[in-house]
């Protein structure tokens, strides 16, 4: 809320420069944003009398007039205003100045006469609101002083919390400063003179639920003249953030700045009978709003309504019709309380949301709704001209009783860690307007928690105090409420810093700690972490999801269910929560690819989401993608371009880092979005059968890869399952002590059929090696004469060793026999 | 053959050998100049053979020349040798010589997300403190993320929190981290001292300072007489850890719906040092986080007697503190994820 110092100045006292008085407001709760002065922008502009206006030798239109600045020759000003005559005072902008909206005013030459600067309106200034005439300054204002010193102005931008309504309005503020200052809060003068026919005799209300309007004030002012308000009005209003109307219009915005009341004017003669009733809509009703919007009326809608039908939405928005316009001669005041959810939905529902509906709310103290009524009423006399018909139509005049909460000196100690005593926590409440009063004899009742969950204790008398709260402050209702105000009337800054003392939660290890160590064995091996969007367009989903889930590891939650839109979507682009995170990384790839990136290897451990029935599930995976050179490219190294086997290497790292064994792969050929040859499933296990990780890998699909318009180079992805990824910690090796004695390598060479899988051989060596096989590791792949079309050659290196001997000759020779009779049983050929 | 006769083919030999060693050109010449010589079949062995010629007596006096003679020899082989090896040696090192202000074969290092890499930062500096991470979902039911966190359907407050709704009947996108407070003051009793980091969503629109997509960690302590003193000193143990032992810090009152008294935290503006410029709004502070005590009603939806257990709750951005931290402007740049910005960060 925007607050002009001087409009706060007219109900308190402010002995503080705006800096000092910005902090204090903030250390109080209502953060000031920002500090804005305003006229520092008006340079080189003073006050000057006309000391004569003539015609324009050469242009009808303009005039040619003489002002004194007070010093000096009087100016010739060129002028093209028709509301000046000689003896008005002023605002001249002299050359040199500059005006909002960075304008440089110079000497300039007007057909044929030389003008010594500007007269200006009140719209160039952004002082008020009229840009048809010249500003007339009252006949008083002095001479020659710069306009800044006169109708300057700081502006302190106050966020005014949801919880704080009472604050929404220049009064409350000044009630938040007088806390600081304890100086007195001056209450704006309401006191009216009432002539004509009783407001009574005039208007009715009927309200049909009272839930819904619990009070009405309704006043009829007589004979308005409507037109522009006094400049002083509308200085401020501008100040203040709001643009002037008319004076009927600025009369009651002025009010809710002033006193957070929105008030509503009606033209008295759109008012059928002088009869209101405050009704729900009924069905097929239509209403043309202020906005010239005609809107088909929601039954839970609130109106004002008059016999013919809706004036206006309650709260919200006025109607076209009974708009106060020039013609209007009679107002009706509408001073009114609204549910605060039913003005709410509404607003909402319309997509009205104003300053007004805004306040509603909140909530509003019932007993502004008469001194709202009334201070309006005076000010449309006042600006307007219009007779005040005596009384006002009240649908429930009493005033609510404040509320008491009762609190515990002590407890506020215990939650604050402060060591305050009754009396000083007493004057520190009275500070906000509350009286402190002794309990009654006897057991209290202390609210510690309101709302859906009420619960009260029993305190003894003597050992609490009970809070008589303001009116306006619907914010305070338990004792935790009470509390707050204390801390925050004596200042947070005073709160003592200490370290918890109480007892230290037994361990529970991190959740993220697997996590962790994935994200740095993938960063010793060259990716980098990315972080993408989990909600994705429908489009990705189309494009890139798995045609079959990727399997989970054991304890890891399967991906299930169907996607979940969102219902409210930003835009289409992120609209749908991912199941998969191949396709954000495919964007990723595709977005540094196209800012001239050679060399992409990326990863991201992120959440994939399903609905089951009415459940949701969430699971973490693990994506990689890998494209272009996957060694950095340097001057003392060819370029190699990241294939299947680098996903593989990083997966066997992984593998090893968790402790697992050598993943196993198995082709598949069904993935649609991968290469169908060059596309697996991998499997990693522990040493007790366990799945430790799980998942596919592969050369994206030329397609897919231009959908991505991903062009040069294959692109390989993978998507993981690991076991521990949600909650895991790293797995603790065990350690082997190595052997001994010398290990024995023997090589052998099979030649099968192209299509034959080398890890199919690898396991037939490693189940039929006997015990003394240590490892298995292919090392050579060959094709080409001598060896016939179609078949390769396959080079195994394998490791014997043994615990506690060294091995025999004869024993390798035996085991190594197995091996490759087993390898021929398998259909291959033993090589030379 | 005479003592006289062979003594003198010794000299010859000596200085003929001497002349040979001194312009042998390199090491593999020496070597054969040493065969020649000083070998089995070489030609001292020759000129010695003309010894049994002698008589008797004179046969230790040419023993003791020819002695003198090898060593002679022997010794200025080794000295040639030595030499030439030497120089040998110098011209490999001289032919071995590369450019060494060529840059080397690069190692790749991969990055780690700055978004993440906050959330383990702050999660390391609460774990000091006893804060263990807890997670819970990112979809979810709507009573937990609002109602249950004191803020009712239709309440004012819902404001500070533009919801994104999804097709699950009661569910949306989790708006905070905060209904973490809920699920784990219903798992577990106190002492809590929970820490919950994670991804969060609001319906808002992207600039350089919001996205709909974002981080945060939530923090919570309940037990019995946890006091927001406790809390102040805590934070201000963690901006001294984060942001610098010497960094001012400011407590001051907020507003949450969940916590009651609220608090709004602000460490000195880290690019002005408090004397006021256009990052900090000319305030000289930086809000880091909001806190507070935890309300009431949240300690009953969360299954504990708000008599007994009272604490605290704070939550941050984790980008929010990675900009400060890191001097950047714009939060867009963490989710997307150009290469360039993401390899900074080790
Ligand atoms: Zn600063």
């Amino acid at each position: 809320m925007r607050v002009p110092l001087s409009w706060l100045r007219e109900y308190v006292d402010v002995d503080l420069s705006p800096e000092a008085l910005a902090e204090r407001l903030t250390l109080l709760g209502m953060e000031v944003k920002s500090i804005e002065r305003r006229g520092a922008e008006w340079q080189n502009v003073v006050v000057g009398e006309l000391l004569s206006v003539d015609r324009h030798p050469r242009a009808d239109r303009l005039s040619l007039t003489r002002v004194s600045v007070g010093g000096g020759e009087p100016l010739e000003v060129v002028c093209g205003a028709t509301n000046i005559a000689a003896g008005q005072r002023v605002p001249v902008a002299l050359p040199g100045a500059v005006l909002p909206g960075d304008r440089r005013i110079e000497r300039t030459e007007k057909m044929g006469v030389v003008s010594n600067g500007m007269l200006c309106s009140g719209d160039e200034l952004r002082l008020t609101g009229d840009a048809d005439g010249i500003l007339i300054l009252p006949s008083d204002t002095p001479l020659g002083v710069p306009l800044g010193d006169l109708f300057g102005d700081v502006v302190l931008d106050v966020d005014v919390k949801p919880n704080r309504g009472d604050a929404l309005s220049i009064v409350g503020l000044a009630r938040e400063v007088a806390a600081v200052t304890e100086a007195v809060v001056r209450w704006p003068d309401a006191a009216l003179t009432e002539a004509g026919p009783p407001t009574v005799d005039r208007l009715r209300v009927d309200i049909e639920d009272p839930s819904l309007c619990p009070r009405f004030v309704g006043r009829w002012v007589a004979g308005v003249r409507v037109g522009p308000s006094p400049d002083r009005v509308q200085m401020r209003l501008l100040a203040a953030g709001i643009r002037p109307i008319s004076n009927v219009v600025d009369a009651s915005n002025y009010v809710m700045m002033e006193l957070g009341k929105p008030i509503h004017t009606f033209d008295a003669a759109a008012i059928h009978d002088g009869r209101i009733v405050v009704r729900l809509a009924r069905p097929g009703e239509r209403l043309t709003t202020l906005d010239h919007v005609e809107r088909e009326l929601h039954a839970e809608t609130l109106l004002i309504a008059d016999p013919a039908g809706p004036l206006a939405i309650a709260g919200v928005m006025g109607g076209a019709a009974s708009e106060v316009s020039d013609a209007t001669r009679d107002v009706v005041v509408e001073s009114a309380i609204f549910d605060p959810i039913s003005i709410r939905r509404t607003a909402f529902r319309y997509g009205l949301r104003s300053e007004a509906s805004l306040r509603f709310e909140k909530g509003q103290e019932h007993r502004l709704a008469r001194i709202g009524a009334d201070r309006t009423a005076k000010l449309l006399a006042d600006w307007a001209g219009g007779a005040v018909a005596p009384g006002a139509l009240d649908t429930n005049p009493v005033d609510p009783e404040p509320g008491r909460v009762a609190f515990r000196p002590a407890r506020v100690n215990l939650l604050l860690g402060t060591s305050l005593s009754a009396p000083e926590q007493r004057a520190l409440l009275e500070r906000v307007g509350m009286e402190i009063e002794t309990a009654p004899p006897g057991d209290v009742a202390v609210q510690v928690s309101a709302g859906e969950r009420p619960l009260t204790v029993v305190a003894a008398a003597a050992e609490t105090l009970v809070a008589v709260v303001p009116t306006w402050r619907r914010d305070i209702a338990i004792e935790a409420d009470i509390i707050e105000e204390v801390a925050r009337v004596r200042g947070y800054e005073l709160i003592p810093a200490t370290l918890p003392s109480t007892p230290v939660p037994a361990f529970r290890s991190s959740p993220v700690e697997l996590r962790d160590g994935v994200r740095g064995a993938l960063v010793g091996a060259g990716l980098a972490e990315v972080v993408t969007h989990a909600l994705v367009s429908p489009r990705h989903l189309e494009r890139a999801s798995w045609a079959r889930p990727i399997t989970a590891a054991d304890g890891e939650t399967a991906a299930a269910g169907t996607p979940i839109s969102v219902t409210n979507p930003l835009s289409a682009d992120h609209a749908i929560l991912r199941q998969s995170l191949v396709a954000d990384l495919l964007d990723v790839v595709s977005t540094n690819a196209r800012r001239g990136r050679t060399d992409v290897a990326i990863f991201e451990v992120g959440r994939g989401y399903g609905r089951v029935g009415e459940a949701t599930q969430e699971w973490w995976r693990l994506g990689i993608a890998l494209w272009g050179a996957f060694e950095i490219p340097a001057w003392n190294r060819p370029v190699r371009d990241a294939d299947l086997d680098d996903a593989k290497g990083v997966i066997e790292l992984l593998a090893r880092y968790l402790g697992l064994g050598a993943p196993t792969y198995t082709g598949i050929a069904d993935e649609p979005i991968l290469h169908p040859g060059r596309a697996a499933e991998a499997v990693a296990r522990d040493d007790q059968g366990g799945t430790g990780l799980t998942g596919r890998l592969g050369e994206l699909h030329p397609g897919l890869a231009e959908a991505w318009e991903i062009r040069g180079g294959s692109v390989v992805v993978a998507e993981l399952s690991i076991r521990g990824l949600t909650t895991g910690a790293l797995p603790i090796p065990r350690a082997v002590a190595p052997s001994r004695y010398p290990d024995v390598e023997r090589d052998v060479a099979v030649v099968v059929d192209e299509a034959r899988p080398s890890g199919d051989l690898a396991a037939v060596i490693r189940t039929r090696g006997g015990p003394l096989l240590q490892d298995v590791r292919l090392f050579d792949v060959y094709r080409g004469a001598p060896l016939a079309d179609g078949a390769r050659s396959l080079a195994f290196r394998l490791r014997f060793a043994a615990e506690d001997r060294t091995l025999a000759e004869a024993e390798i020779e035996a085991a190594m026999a197995d091996v490759m009779n087993a390898l021929q049983e398998a259909g291959g050929r033993i090589r030379g | 053959m005479d003592l006289v006769q062979l003594t003198r083919d010794l000299e010859d030999l000596r200085a003929e050998a001497l002349g040979q060693v001194a312009v042998a050109p390199d090491s593999a010449a020496l070597e054969e100049l040493e065969i020649e010589v000083l070998g089995k079949k070489g030609r001292l062995t020759g000129v010695l053979r003309g010894i049994g010629a002698l008589a008797a007596e004179d046969r230790p006096r040419v023993g003791a020349v020819a002695n003198t003679v090898r060593q002679t020899i022997e010794a200025a082989l080794r000295e040639r040798g030595a030499a030439l090896r030497n120089s040998e040696l110098e011209a490999r090192l001289r032919l071995e010589r590369v450019d060494v202000t060529t840059p080397g074969r690069p190692v790749r290092r991969g990055s780690l997300h700055p978004s993440i890499e906050a959330m383990g930062d702050i999660a390391r500096i609460f774990a000091q403190f006893g804060f263990v991470v807890h997670e819970s979902p990112e979809v979810e039911d709507d009573r937990t993320n609002f109602q249950m966190l004191n803020i009712p359907p239709d309440h004012p407050a819902r404001d500070l929190w533009d919801t994104l709704y999804v097709d699950v009947p009661g569910h949306l996108l989790r708006t905070h981290t905060s209904p973490g407070q809920i699920r784990v003051m219903q798992a577990m009793r106190p002492p809590i001292r929970a820490l919950l980091p994670g991804r969060c969503f609001r319906y808002e629109a992207v600039d350089a300072s919001h996205g709909f997509e974002f981080f945060q960690v939530e923090g919570l302590m309940v037990d019995e007489g946890t006091t927001l003193g406790d809390l102040k000193g805590l934070l201000d143990q963690f901006a001294h850890a984060m942001f610098g032992a010497r960094k001012r810090t400011r407590f001051r009152p907020g507003y949450y719906p969940f916590t009651e008294p609220s608090v709004a935290f602000d460490v000195e503006c880290l690019v002005c040092g408090g004397s006021g410029c256009p990052a900090c709004g000319r305030s000289g502070w930086m809000t880091i986080l909001g806190a507070g005590m935890v309300h009431p009603v949240v300690l009953q939806y969360g299954g504990l007697d708000p008599e007994r257990y009272q604490g605290f709750a704070f939550g941050m951005g984790p980008e929010r503190i990675s900009m400060l931290k890191h001097g950047i402007t714009d939060l867009r740049l963490f989710m997307e994820n150009d290469l360039r910005f993401l390899e900074q960060f080790r």
